[in-house]
C-alpha cells in the first residue's frame, strides 16, 4: 500500500511539474484537467490528492505560488515552475526516460528468446 | 539539501494556522466553483455539478486533513497534542499527581544526589590538562601491616626512573604538614614534598611566580616554597609583593617563589609545596606516591608490562621472592578515591532500589487509575485512535509525571547533596570539591526521568488499552474487580522484597556499627583529654631540646587542677600513623617467631595511668630510667603470651637492633594489657614500650601526643592545656586538641556514615513500600465494598472482614519478604568488607528486618481494614 501510494506520489509530481512547464503558471484545478487530458483521460485522479502533492513540491522549492485573478474573474492560488524546478523536471524526466527504456528491454520478447 | 529546506517549513506551518487555514480553504473554494463551473457548462444540473465536482475531490474535509498533516509535522503535532492533553488530566486530578510526583521526586531526587557525589568523586577527570594520561607507579605489599596506597619505595623509584622509557615525566611526592609562622598566629598547614618535575608532570604552572628548578632538591637551594591560592589570600592578603619573601615552615625560612592557580590542591588539599630530594641512605625506607605522564600513544597496558618487568629484574634481590607484592599501574585518580569507591558503589545499589520501589508505587497509582479510564478509552478507540496512539499518549502522561518528579528531584538533591556531605565523616571524601549539579548530573536526571516514565508508564499503559472495545463499552462505566488485581500484587511483593533488601543491608550495617562500637580498646578514653604537638627539627635538633621541651610541657600539664594523671606517647592508639617492628631476643632456643613484629610506642612516665591502660605485672616507667640507666621496657600481655608462655617476662632482655651490641640490650620491667592501636575493628597489637627518656633518635620524639586524665569533664581543662603550650614555646601550632572518646569516635566516623545513610535510603524504601500496601489495600477494599456488604449481610462480622484484610496483608508481606530473603542473601555479600564480626547472612538480623516489614504493612493495612469493617451492608448493597 504504503510503496504504491509514494510512486504514485513521485510520478504525480513528475507531471504537475512537467504540466506546468509546458503551460505556464496555473492553478490547481487547472493543473488537474491539465494531466487528466494529457493522459487521453486514461488517468482519474484524486484531485483532492494534488494538494498535498502541490504543498511537498513547494517546500522542496520545485515550484512557488501566489494569488491571482482567473480567466472568469475568480480568485485563485496560482502555480509556477522555479529554476529549481526546472532542472528537477530535466532530471526526472531523464531518470524516467531511462527507467522505461530498461523496462521495454525486459518486455520485449523479441530480445528475450536468445 | 530539499529535505532539509521542507522539514524547515513543515516546522513552519506549525504556526500560523489559521490564517493557513483560510488560504487552504479558499484555495479548496474556488478549486470546486472552477469545477462545478465547468460542469454546468457540460450542462448538468447544478445539484449534480455539485456532487460530481465534491465526488472528484475526494471529500473536503479529507482534503483538507492530508493537506495538513503535509503542512506541518504530524508527529511533532501529536505529540503537542498528547502533552496538552496529559497536563489537563494531570491538573484535572491533584490529588494523584502530587503523590506521583512527590514519590518520583523522592527517588529522583536520591539518585541525583548520590549521582552527583560519584559524579564528582568518581567520574569527572583531574583538573589537569590530559589527566587521563597520568598514572601512579606502584609496587607494594597487598596484605600485612606495611599494606599502603599506592606508592613506590625511594629506591625503587629512582631504579625505575633510571630503566623506565614510556613516561615523559616521572615526579614523586608526599602529602605533610608543617607549622606556619610569621604569618599571623602560629597555625598548622598542609604541605606536599614533591620532586621537581612535579609541576610539569601535571602540567600545571604556578599563576604568579615559577615553579621548582632542577637544582632546588639539593640542599642549601631548597629553602623554597610555593603556595596555594587559597593560603596567599588567607594569610598574605593576595599581595603578589610576598614572592621572593621568607616564609617559615616549621621554624626553618623558606622564599616563596610561586602562586599556584586558585582550587590547585593537589596532593591532599595541599597549601603550600616544598621541593623534595629522593636520596637513598641507609636508613631510608620512605614509600610515596609516584605519578609519570605516560608517552603519546604508550598504552597504561604496555605501561604495567614494562613495570612488572622492571619490578623483577631491579625492585628484587637475586633469588628474592616478594609473594603479596604487586606492580600496578593506576589512574591518577585511584589515589584519592580507592577507599572510597565501593561505599560509594553499593550508595547507588541502595538509591537504584529506592527509585524501583517509587517506580512500582506510581505504576501501581496508575493501575488504579487506568480501571477508572477505562470508558474512556474505549470512548476514544470507538472514536477512531489505534491503540498505539492511545499507549503513546498515557507514556506522554506517565513521562511528564516523572519529569515534573525529575524536576523536584533535582531541587531534592540541591539540598540533599550539601547534607550528604555534611554527613560524612570530614575528610573522607576525597576531591569534595569536584561535587557539584553540573551538566552531567541534569542530564543523568533528566535521562532518568524519561526511563522511570517509561518503565512505570509501561505495564499500565498496555494494561488500559488491553480490554476489547465492546466489553468496555458494554459495561458502561462499570469496573471488573480483580482485573489489575495480579499485576498490582506483583508491583506490591517487588516492592516489599527491594524494602527488604534496603532493610537487610541497613541492618547489618548497624549491628556491626553497635558491635564496632562496643569494643573495648583496651584502655579507658572517658575523661581523657589528648594534644599533639609536632616539633619541627628546625628548632628542636637535638633530643636533649625535645626532652626538655616535653618535660616541662608534662610537669605543667600535671599540674593543672583537676587533672589527676598526664602522660605522653609518641604515637596515640588509635592514630593513623603507626609504627612497626622487629626484634631480638637474649635467649638461646627461644627464637622470635617468624614475622612477628610488635608496634614500638614511646612513653612517658605515667602515660599508662593516663590513659587507664591496665597493668597486669611488674613496675612503670619512673623518670630513672633515663638515658644512663640501664634500658628497659613494659610489654604488652600478647607478647609475654606468644614468647614466654607460662613464665615470668620480668626479667628477660630484648633488643630492638638488629646486631645489638652489648649496651642495646633491654631489660623487661613490666606487663601490660593489649590496647587497640590501629582501629576498633583491628586484632589488637603486640607492643613494646620503651621510656621516651632512653630514647635517642629525633624521629621518635618530634610527634607527641600528651594525655591527661581529668576529673570531671575533660574539655575543661583544653583552655588550660593551649595555656600550657604557650608558656612552654609560644611558636609552636597545636596540631589537634581532642578528648579520647571524640578521636574514638572518629575513626568509627566512616562505618557510621555508612551506617547512616544506609539505614536514610532503607527507611524511604519501607515508607514507599508501606505507602504501596496501603494503596493496593484501600483499592481493593474500595472495589470490593460490594462483596463485603453481601458477606456482612450474610452475617460475617467485623472482625471477620478485617482478618479479611489483614490476611491479605500478611499473605503479600510475607511472600514479599520470602523473594526479598533470597534476593537479600545474595546482595548483602558485597557489604562483607564493611561488617565487623557480621556475617553477611546473619540470621537474627534477617528476622528482625522481616518482623519490621510486616510490622509495617499491617501499619499500612490498618486503615484499609478497618474501612473495610465499617462498610454498612445497606450503603454497600444499595451502591449499585
Amino acid at each position: 500500500m504504503e510503496e504504491k501510494a509514494d510512486v504514485w506520489q513521485g510520478t504525480l509530481a513528475l507531471m504537475v511539474l512537467k504540466t506546468l512547464e509546458t503551460m505556464g503558471p496555473l492553478h490547481g484545478y487547472g493543473i488537474a484537467r491539465r494531466i487528466e487530458q494529457t493522459s487521453g483521460d486514461l488517468l482519474s485522479i484524486n484531485y483532492g490528492t494534488l494538494y498535498p502533492a502541490l504543498l511537498k513540491l513547494e517546500q522542496e522549492g520545485y515550484i512557488a505560488s501566489e494569488w491571482g485573478t482567473s480567466d472568469n474573474n475568480r480568485k485563485a492560488k496560482y502555480y509556477r515552475l522555479t529554476r529549481a524546478g526546472r532542472k528537477q523536471v530535466e532530471k526526472e524526466a531523464r531518470e524516467w526516460e531511462q527507467t522505461t527504456a530498461i523496462l521495454a528491454r525486459f518486455l520485449s520478447p523479441k530480445e528475450e528468446s536468445s | 539539501m530539499r529535505g532539509l529546506r521542507a522539514w524547515f517549513l513543515r516546522l513552519v506551518g506549525l504556526f500560523n494556522k489559521e490564517r493557513r487555514d483560510r488560504e487552504l480553504a479558499q484555495e479548496i473554494e474556488s478549486h470546486l466553483q472552477m469545477h462545478i463551473e465547468d460542469n454546468l457548462r457540460t450542462g448538468m444540473p447544478p445539484a449534480e455539478a455539485r456532487r460530481e465536482a465534491l465526488i472528484k475531490l475526494g471529500g473536503i474535509e479529507q482534503t483538507k486533513e492530508s493537506y495538513r498533516d503535509r503542512r506541518g509535522l504530524p508527529v511533532l503535532e501529536h505529540l503537542i497534542q498528547d502533552l496538552r492533553y496529559a497536563l489537563r488530566m494531570l491538573r484535572k486530578n491533584p490529588g494523584f499527581t502530587a503523590v506521583a510526583v512527590g514519590t518520583l521526586a523522592l527517588g529522583i531526587g536520591a539518585n541525583t544526589a548520590v549521582f552527583t557525589v560519584v559524579n564528582g568523586v568518581l567520574l569527572r577527570p583531574m583538573p589537569f590538562p590530559q589527566p587521563d594520561r597520568l598514572f601512579l607507579v606502584s609496587f607494594t605489599p597487598q596484605h600485612g601491616p606495611f599494606e599502603t596506597n599506592p606508592s613506590l619505595a625511594d629506591s625503587h623509584y629512582l631504579e625505575f626512573r633510571r630503566a623506565d622509557g614510556l613516561f615523559e615525566r616521572l615526579a614523586s611526592f608526599t602529602g605533610s604538614g608543617a607549622n606556619l609562622t610569621g604569618a599571623g598566629d602560629p597555625v598548622r598547614i598542609r604541605t606536599a614534598n614533591v620532586t621537581p618535575d612535579f609541576f610539569p608532570v601535571l602540567r600545571v604552572n604556578p599563576a604568579i611566580g615559577r615553579g621548582f628548578l632542577a637544582e632546588e632538591d639539593q640542599p642549601g637551594r631548597d629553602h623554597v616554597v610555593v603556595l596555594s591560592d587559597e593560603l596567599w589570600r588567607d594569610r598574605f592578603g593576595a599581595d603578589s609583593r610576598v614572592l621572593g619573601k621568607e616564609i617559615k615552615l616549621d621554624g626553618a625560612g623558606h622564599s616563596v617563589i610561586g602562586i599556584m592557580p586558585p582550587g590547585f590542591g593537589f596532593p591532599y588539599d595541599a597549601q603550600a609545596w616544598t621541593p623534595l630530594a629522593v636520596r637513598i641512605d641507609s636508613h631510608n625506607s620512605f614509600s610515596r606516591p609516584v605519578v609519570g605522564r605516560l608517552k603519546p600513544g604508550v598504552s597504561r597496558q604496555e605501561a604495567q608490562a614494562e613495570l612488572e618487568t622492571l619490578a623483577h629484574q631491579l625492585f628484587l634481590a637475586p633469588g628474592e621472592d616478594r609473594n603479596g607484592w604487586v606492580a600496578q599501574v593506576l589512574p591518577l585518580k585511584e589515589l584519592l578515591v580507592a577507599n572510597i569507591r565501593a561505599s560509594l558503589v553499593i550508595f547507588a545499589g541502595a538509591v537504584a532500589f529506592v527509585l524501583l520501589i517509587a517506580c512500582a508505587n506510581v505504576a501501581n497509582l496508575l493501575l488504579a487509575r487506568a480501571s477508572g479510564r477505562q470508558l474512556e478509552m474505549a470512548v476514544r478507540a470507538a472514536l477512531g485512535a489505534g491503540r498505539w496512539r492511545l499507549i503513546r499518549q498515557l507514556l506522554t502522561e506517565s513521562a511528564l509525571v516523572a519529569l515534573a518528579g525529575g524536576a523536584s528531584g533535582v531541587l531534592l538533591a540541591v539540598w540533599g547533596v550539601p547534607a550528604l556531605i555534611a554527613l560524612a565523616p570530614a575528610g573522607k571524601i576525597a576531591r569534595i570539591e569536584m561535587i557539584r549539579i553540573d551538566g552531567w548530573v541534569l542530564a543523568f536526571t533528566f535521562g532518568i526521568s524519561l526511563i522511570t516514565g517509561i518503565v512505570f508508564g509501561l505495564a499500565p499503559a498496555f494494561q488500559a488499552t488491553r480490554s476489547g472495545l465492546r466489553e468496555s463499552l458494554g459495561q458502561a462505566g462499570r469496573t471488573l474487580t480483580g482485573r489489575h488485581e495480579a499485576l498490582r500484587c506483583a508491583l506490591v511483593l517487588s516492592e516489599i522484597a527491594l524494602a527488604l533488601v534496603l532493610l537487610a543491608g541497613a541492618g547489618l550495617m548497624l549491628k556491626s556499627f553497635l558491635r564496632l562500637r562496643a569494643v573495648d580498646p583496651g584502655f579507658h578514653p572517658e575523661n581523657v583529654m589528648t594534644m599533639t604537638i609536632d616539633l619541627p627539627d628546625s628548632v628542636y635538633n637535638t633530643p636533649a631540646q625535645m626532652r626538655v621541651f616535653h618535660e616541662r610541657t608534662l610537669s605543667r600539664l600535671s599540674s593543672l587542677p583537676g587533672v589527676i594523671a598526664a602522660g605522653a606517647v609518641n604515637w596515640r592508639p588509635l592514630s593513623e600513623a603507626l609504627i612497626v617492628g622487629t626484634f631480638r631476643i637474649n635467649q638461646d632456643g627461644n627464637p622470635r617467631p617468624p614475622g612477628f613484629m610488635v608496634d614500638k610506642p614511646c612513653v612517658s612516665p605515667g602515660y599508662f595511668r593516663a590513659l587507664g591502660i591496665r597493668f597486669l605485672r611488674g613496675r612503670d616507667f619512673s623518670e630513672r630510667d633515663n638515658s644512663t640507666a640501664p634500658g628497659v621496657v613494659i610489654v604488652t600481655r600478647s607478647v609475654a603470651e606468644r614468647l614466654w608462655p607460662g613464665t615470668d617476662p620480668i626479667g628477660k632482655r630484648i633488643s630492638m637492633e638488629d646486631h645489638p651490641k652489648p649496651g642495646d640490650w633491654l631489660t623487661i620491667i613490666g606487663v601490660v594489657d593489649d590496647i587497640k592501636q590501629q582501629g576498633l575493628a583491628k586484632k589488637s597489637d603486640p607492643a613494646i614500650y620503651r621510656p621516651y627518656l632512653q630514647v635517642s633518635q629525633p624521629f621518635f620524639l618530634s610527634h607527641m601526643t600528651f594525655a591527661v586524665r581529668t576529673a570531671s569533664d575533660p574539655l575543661s581543662v583544653a583552655p588550660a592545656m593551649r595555656g600550657v603550650l604557650r608558656e612552654v614555646d609560644k611558636d609552636q601550632p597545636l596540631q589537634s586538641i581532642d578528648t579520647m572518646q571524640d578521636l574514638i569516635a572518629a575513626t568509627t566516623a566512616e562505618p557510621r556514615f555508612q551506617t547512616r545513610l544506609l539505614g536514610v535510603f532503607a527507611i524511604l524504601a519501607v515508607a514507599l513500600a508501606a505507602v504501596g500496601i496501603y494503596g493496593v489495600l484501600a483499592y481493593s477494599v474500595a472495589q470490593r465494598t460490594h462483596e463485603i456488604g453481601i458477606r456482612m449481610a450474610l452475617g460475617a462480622q467485623a472482625a471477620d472482614v478485617l482478618w479479611m484484610v489483614f490476611g491479605r496483608t500478611l499473605a503479600l508481606v510475607c511472600a514479599g519478604i520470602a523473594i526479598g530473603a533470597a534476593g537479600a542473601l545474595g546482595l548483602t555479600r558485597v557489604l562483607s568488607k564493611f561488617l565487623f564480626e557480621v556475617k553477611p547472612s546473619d540470621p537474627a538480623t534477617f528476622a528482625a528486618v522481616a518482623l519490621l516489614l510486616v510490622f509495617a504493612a499491617l501499619a499500612a493495612g490498618l486503615i484499609p481494614a478497618r474501612r473495610a469493617a465499617q462498610v454498612d451492608p445497606m450503603v454497600a448493597l444499595r451502591y449499585e
